[in-house]
């Protein structure tokens, strides 16, 4: 095949699949880039057990056992052990899709790749969206890690007939997650140096996230918010069928919620990353530090 | 205009010449550190917001144990936490360990991935050349991150203090001074150690993460040190924030100074001090000569 050819071919690459191997391109990328650095996979294995530790270390003090009386009054649970477990697990997912996927463009910026990403005949999106495939994979798997050791080494108990519904509420989480994805990378666009931003942005999604607490513990605005944000009805749902305890209105309350929630995130932060991404261009502020 | 040229160079070559001339290598060159602490002293101050920021930060870090233990034991702090710990506030006992906190995770993020930073923005090969110790100009980073350091961590404490109505013993504010002081000085030699490692391994990210985490793991930021099984007790020991965080937060929360306890403290950090300067500054010049002899100093 003549190298003309090859080019008319790429820039005659169309439709979903096409997209979507590019996606996967972009993910396994990331993977071998990763995989090049021997403490970033030893940090991969670590990670998820290194931040749940420090809330199980302090949930041990407090409670000073297996049981809280307390926390059944507002979560409908003893076990405070396996609800924190599965809260911190899907924490680690969260950030992977926030922090990884969100500063994606600005690695590539950093190592001179971005315009040449840009260039390439596939939609500006599906750099964000391969990024993020990565990102759910690597999150998945810390997800996996985490709550297998949580279960071997801590006697968390998980309802395994949940497993299946959790993973379908993980998907929709994906969805709104994404959403927040396109506003940071939005940030990054424009702000360049924008982490202080984001970690502002990211430190308030996660606190009024029931990731190691039920909202109810929350000042009264803070719950509002809480209610707006797509972590909070995902988390509730994840950790609500792994526990066997999301059933009935409960059930259709929160899986309503998470996809009328994931459907305006979806829909703004696509609408907003579109306009960045074409006024970053128009300005030709793309490869500015 | 060719002659005021010549001239100009005449002076430079005639200035550098006599500097040079007259230049000994010393150990130390406190002057170096100085300049050095100066100039991004000048450079933090074109970024106030900076200052502010990281003073509000951790609220967000810390708060999320606060309210999980509202959650698990309830409004009221739980009877095993005061059994374990000794104090009866779990917001009090957990607000001093982030303030103390503060200079560890300072000494972890700024000192230590100073050298990455100047490579970053390229002056790291022209400081490398110029003819002073390079512990100078790491001790004169080290202080000006020990002063912002310190602002931030007091703009913590203040706002703690205001929102969460918590009240601490006058009597403390000597001995934390002594305590931070000894604290700081052997985290400059933890902060050395692991300017080296990043000259070695540059790309600090996970590095820098891994180290601190699993400092914060070990160290009793949110739980007392009783809370921790007896070999991991040993191992937060060394590092020189324990006994920082154990000592101030006995004084500040009880408002008594028990001397024995006191100088037994002044005393560990003591050896801890001379323990890692030795160890940071040799690891340091190991990893300068390693990086040096590849050619990596510049590298990415």
């Amino acid at each position: 095949m003549t190298q003309e050819s090859i080019f008319e071919k790429m820039w005659n690459r169309r439709g979903f699949r096409a997209e979507l191997r590019a996606a996967n391109a972009l993910a396994v990328k990331q993977w071998q880039v990763e995989f090049s650095y021997p403490l970033s996979v030893l940090w991969f294995i670590v990670m998820p057990f290194l931040w749940f530790i420090p809330a199980l270390i302090a949930g041990t003090v407090i409670a000073g056992g297996s049981e809280s009386t307390y926390l059944e009054g507002i979560a409908g649970t003893t076990d405070w052990l396996t609800y924190i477990a599965i809260g911190s697990a899907f924490t680690g997912l969260a950030v992977s899709l926030i922090w990884g996927t969100g500063f994606a463009l600005r690695r590539e910026q950093n190592v001179g790749t971005l315009e040449t990403l840009m260039t390439t005949p596939m939609r500006r999106d599906t750099l964000v969206w391969g990024s993020s495939l990565h990102n759910i994979q690597h999150g998945g798997l810390g997800v996996i890690l985490q709550l297998g050791a949580s279960i071997i080494l801590f006697g968390v108990n998980l309802n395994l007939w949940g497993v299946l519904p959790a993973l379908g509420i993980i998907g929709l989480s994906i969805i709104g997650l994404q959403g927040l994805v396109f506003t940071v990378v939005c940030i990054v666009l424009l702000a360049k140096q924008a982490w202080m931003v984001v970690e502002f942005l990211s430190s308030i999604l996660f606190l009024v996230a029931p990731m190691t607490y039920p909202i109810a513990v929350l000042p009264p605005i803070l719950q509002y918010i809480s209610y707006g944000s797509p972590l909070t009805w995902s988390v509730e749902g994840f950790r609500g069928f792994l526990m066997g305890s999301l059933a009935g209105p409960a059930l259709l309350h929160t899986v309503g919620a998470l996809i009328i929630i994931d459907f305006a995130f979806i829909v703004i932060g696509t609408l907003m990353f579109r306009r960045a991404e074409r006024y970053v261009r128009a300005r030709g502020a793309l490869s500015q530090f | 205009m060719t002659e005021l040229v010549q001239e100009s160079r005449d002076e430079t070559v005639h200035e550098t010449s006599e500097y040079l001339e007259s230049f000994k290598p010393r150990s130390m060159d406190w002057k170096a550190a100085r300049t050095f602490a100066v100039k991004n002293l000048r450079i933090a101050i074109r970024y106030p917001a900076n200052l502010l920021v990281w003073g509000i930060l951790p609220i967000f870090w810390f708060a999320p144990f606060i309210l999980m233990a509202t959650a698990i034991g309830g409004v009221e702090t739980s009877v095993h936490f005061t059994e374990i710990s000794g104090f009866d506030n779990y917001i009090q006992f957990v607000v001093i360990g982030w303030f103390v906190y503060m200079y560890l995770d300072t000494s972890i993020w700024a000192i230590g991935n100073n050298f990455r930073w100047e490579q970053m923005s390229g002056t790291l090969e022209p400081l490398f050349s110029t003819p002073v110790p390079r512990i100078s100009i790491l001790l004169g980073a080290a202080m000006s991150d020990t002063v912002q350091g310190t602002l931030q961590a007091i703009i913590l404490l203040g706002i703690c203090v205001v929102m969460f109505g918590l009240q601490y013993a006058l009597v403390a504010i000597l001995p934390t001074i002594i305590i931070l002081t000894l604290m700081v000085m052997a985290l400059y030699g933890f902060s050395f150690m692991l300017a080296g490692l990043i000259l070695v391994f540059k790309d600090p990210s996970v590095l820098t993460e891994m180290i601190s985490e699993l400092t914060f793991v070990v160290s009793p930021v949110n739980y007392p040190v009783q809370a921790l099984p007896r070999s991991v007790q040993f191992v937060a020991y060394l590092i020189p924030t324990t006994i920082g965080i154990v000592t101030i937060r006995e004084v500040a929360i009880t408002g008594m100074w028990n001397l024995l306890s006191f100088t037994q403290a002044v005393l560990g950090l003591g050896v801890l001090v001379v323990c890692f300067w030795a160890i940071g500054i040799s690891v340091f010049r190991f990893a300068e000569k390693w990086t040096k002899q590849r050619g990596h100093m510049g590298g990415f």
